[in-house]
């Protein structure tokens, strides 16, 4: 194998592959990266069994051949380079890739590139096509709400619901719900749902922004693997078996109370009080009066803070505390000027739309004052 | 406004009550503490008791030296605690503006009720007496301070052997003279240290502190020069603040013997954890901080905090993680003398509810039910399997 590339490509395509190396591995080889000219491209791929991930990155190739190095010295390697040609050659003997760039000389023991575990190819012809903008907000709003305690691994997952025209994203961590639906070009033929894991998702998130071309989503029969097919990368990813709980019973279906408010004075808001928050389990307490909310944090060590809001209340007044780091979430995430809160009593669920955008629904729980 | 303070204190309360539930005690000198062989020290003397020397926080072999018919009987803190409840709801029938300021002292503002200070002084220790039938002194005066100060004063001049029943008054405007005849000590915020400093610049009493010049003080002591002065004068604007705040919760014990066997240890933090749950449940608070005090055989002390993901207010929360601290800071087999589990970052209980998960919420109604079975029939009615020891004289904390 020889070729050459731009270091800046290949810098940049090892940030997006190189996210798929484990931090920790059992398995030598998956602490490497793979190299492999294909079609004129070189093709740069890593894995930790249950994430995948492969980019393409523009390269002259001289001659064909794959190898596997270990990524995180590459990586780092590479990062370290002036922006210049990078020349690569393996000596298909001794499996030492020997690179130059500019005065910078340096090789890499590999492993034989038949030892990386296979990545799935995508079937161009399967699945579904989603414009990438749609996507990524789909993917900012929802997967901050799947949980990361691994005793609940469905909880982990984000449930994708195909149906009809659309696919539907929901995660819920047991304390709050984020929920989106998001269109599809092509009509889904059978309805069916699976349960894609967060982590996965938050690359693709990564991927994605900025990302003009459209994405295609397939996954394997039956149903054990989704792959993300854009046009310079493959994401593929393992699917959580289980049942996820049935998230739409969660949504309240009436309101007594409902305020809109300005989305970034409410999140300025749930900020600050979340300096005082952090002492006390990070509580604040949202109350709501006629035409205002103000949102407030007592700890009884630090101190104090309140901020007051002028909002369009319907219905009657309420206090109700949340953790601040829920709220901070689910309006970081949105874009919309405005949010609707809808509320029924203290101990019920709070919801939060985002005013003129009906694709998105937030579920929150309350916190309880006391039990007595 | 001249202010008109009560500052409440039962006398050597935890005897009194003693000696209500076992009348034979009355008249005779004994102490609620810890048995002597377990390093136990006098919690409170009685009045006949004191007479030998005996007074509280001293060893309890110290004691029995100093009077070898001191009867020592063990603490029955539910009971002081009952005893207690019922003499505060004694003064909210009078006002509101109560500071409780330990489980026997009060102050008590009575500034806007009509009745001279000192009759409504002598009315209480009445009540209290004929209600609960427990003796108590009362000081009287413009200020916090100088009403404490008054109390000691008062109970001190009283004969020996018997409660003091005291009421001591200072008329308002008679403060600074009736503060400086007093050592020096007296007055609070004077420790041993700063007396020994007072002492060698020749002031032994409250009144040479008054005349000293505030400049000359201050550049000696700082900020607190300038409060000795003031409090010497019987100066203090302290409001009596009613919601005296609890910045944190705790309740250590000190074992008889040094203890390196791992699951007695645990016994006592589980014991420990269900007291510090308790007090903060009857506080209608929670704390999202568990620490723990270690002290092993050398003296030396550590502790060691962990932050919860939630506010708790349960014992098993508060257990599991000081049995998690001390897994992860006491070498395994090193002897510890003293444990101790505290709770802070103190709020009102807030939990987190579930989108359709319940057993936080069961969790809480079998916490509540344990609290009902050992209110109705004490501690020991319901424990944990890990409390319940082979050897029945463990039992006691």
């Amino acid at each position: 194998m020889r070729l050459s590339c731009l270091q800046e490509n290949l810098s940049k395509g090892l940030s997006i592959a190189g996210r798929a190396v484990p931090s920790r591995t059992t398995m030598p080889i998956l602490g490497n990266v793979l190299l492999a000219t294909d079609h004129g491209q070189l093709k740069l791929a890593a894995t930790n069994m249950e994430l995948s991930i492969v980019h393409w990155v523009g390269a002259r190739v001289e001659t064909e051949g794959e190898i596997t190095v270990p990524a995180r010295n590459f990586i780092d390697l590479m990062n370290s380079l002036p922006p210049d040609q990078v020349s690569l050659t393996l000596d298909e003997s001794t499996l030492t890739l020997s690179l130059t760039c500019g005065a910078v000389k340096a090789s890499f023991r590999g492993i034989g590139a038949e030892e990386f575990p296979l990545v799935p190819e995508p079937d161009s012809h399967a699945g579904f096509t989603v414009e990438a903008a749609a996507l990524n907000k789909g993917l900012t709003q929802v997967t901050f709400a799947a949980s990361t305690d691994e005793s609940h691994p469905v909880l982990t997952g984000v449930l994708a619901e195909f149906q009809g025209q659309s696919m539907t994203l929901a995660a819920a961590d047991g304390f709050r719900l984020s929920l989106r639906e998001i269109p599809l070009v092509d009509l889904v033929p059978a309805p069916f749902s699976v349960i894609v894991p967060a982590r996965a998702l938050a690359e693709l998130m990564r991927i994605t922004s900025g990302l003009v071309d459209p994405v295609r989503i397939s996954t394997t029969r039956p149903h054990n693997q989704i792959l993300f097919q854009m046009p310079d990368t493959v994401l593929n990813s393992q699917l959580i078996d289980g049942a996820y709980p049935d998230v739409r019973r969660i949504i309240p279906a009436t309101s007594k109370t409902r305020v809109v408010i300005g989305r970034e004075e409410i999140l300025q808001a749930c900020k600050r009080a979340a300096i005082f928050a952090r002492d006390v389990a990070n509580i604040v307490s949202l109350r709501i009066d006629a035409g205002e909310l103000t949102v407030a944090a007592d700890s009884s060590e630090s101190g104090q803070g309140s901020t007051r809001l002028v909002a369009s209340v319907e219905g009657g007044g309420l206090e109700i505390a949340f953790n601040v780091r829920f709220l901070i979430d689910v309006f970081s995430a949105l874009d919309t000027p405005q949010i609707a809160l809808e509320l029924n009593s203290p101990t019920n669920p709070g919801v939060i739309r985002a005013v003129g955008d009906d694709s998105f629904i937030h579920v929150v729980m309350p916190m309880h004052l006391g039990h007595r | 406004m001249v202010r008109k303070i009560i500052h409440l204190d039962l006398d050597a309360f935890f005897c009194a009550v003693e000696a209500l539930r076992d009348p034979s005690l009355q008249g005779k000198p004994f102490a609620v503490g810890g048995r002597p062989e377990h390093r136990g020290v006098i919690a409170s003397c009685s009045y006949p008791a004191r007479v030998f020397g005996v007074h509280s926080a001293m060893p309890t072999a110290r004691a029995l030296q100093l009077c070898p018919e001191l009867i020592v009987v063990p603490g029955n803190h539910h009971e002081y605690s009952t005893y207690s409840h019922r003499v505060i709801a004694h003064l909210h029938n009078l006002t509101d503006l109560i500071e409780q300021i330990s489980i026997d002292e009060a102050f008590i503002d009575v500034s806007d009720l009509r009745a001279p200070a000192e009759s409504i002084a002598a009315e209480l220790q009445a009540t209290i007496m004929r209600e609960v039938r427990l003796p108590s002194s009362l000081g009287v005066a413009s200020n916090k301070l100088v009403a404490k100060i008054a109390n000691n004063v008062g109970k001190k001049s009283s004969r020996g052997g018997i409660p003091p029943m005291a009421i001591k008054v200072v008329q308002p405007g008679g403060e600074a003279a009736f503060l400086a005849p007093l050592p020096v000590d007296e007055l609070w915020g004077v420790g041993p240290k700063t007396a020994a400093e007072l002492q060698a610049l020749g002031i032994t009493t409250i009144g040479d502190l008054a005349r000293l010049p505030e400049a000359d003080l201050a550049a000696r002591f700082g900020k607190h020069g300038h409060d000795l002065v003031r409090r010497a004068r019987g100066i203090d604007d302290r409001p009596v603040t009613s919601d005296h705040e609890v910045k944190s919760i705790s309740n250590e014990t000190t074992f008889a013997q040094d203890i390196a066997d791992e699951a007695e240890l645990k016994r006592t933090l589980c014991r420990l954890a269900e007291s510090v749950g308790r007090r903060l449940r009857r506080a209608a608070l929670a704390g999202a901080t568990v620490r723990i005090k270690l002290r092993w055989s050398d003296f030396t002390t550590l502790t060691r905090q962990v932050t919860l993901p939630a506010l708790t207010d349960r014992d098993d929360d508060i257990y599991r993680a000081a049995q998690q601290l001390l897994d992860d800071h006491r070498p395994a087999g090193k002897p510890v003398r003293l444990i101790g589990v505290g709770v802070s970052s103190l709020a009102p209980p807030r939990e987190q509810l579930h989108l359709w998960d319940t057993t936080n919420q069961k969790r809480q109604r079998l916490q509540l039910a344990l609290d009902e079975v050992r209110d109705r029939f004490g501690r020991q009615a319901i424990q944990r399997a890990i409390e319940v020891s082979r050897d029945p004289s463990d039992q006691e904390l």
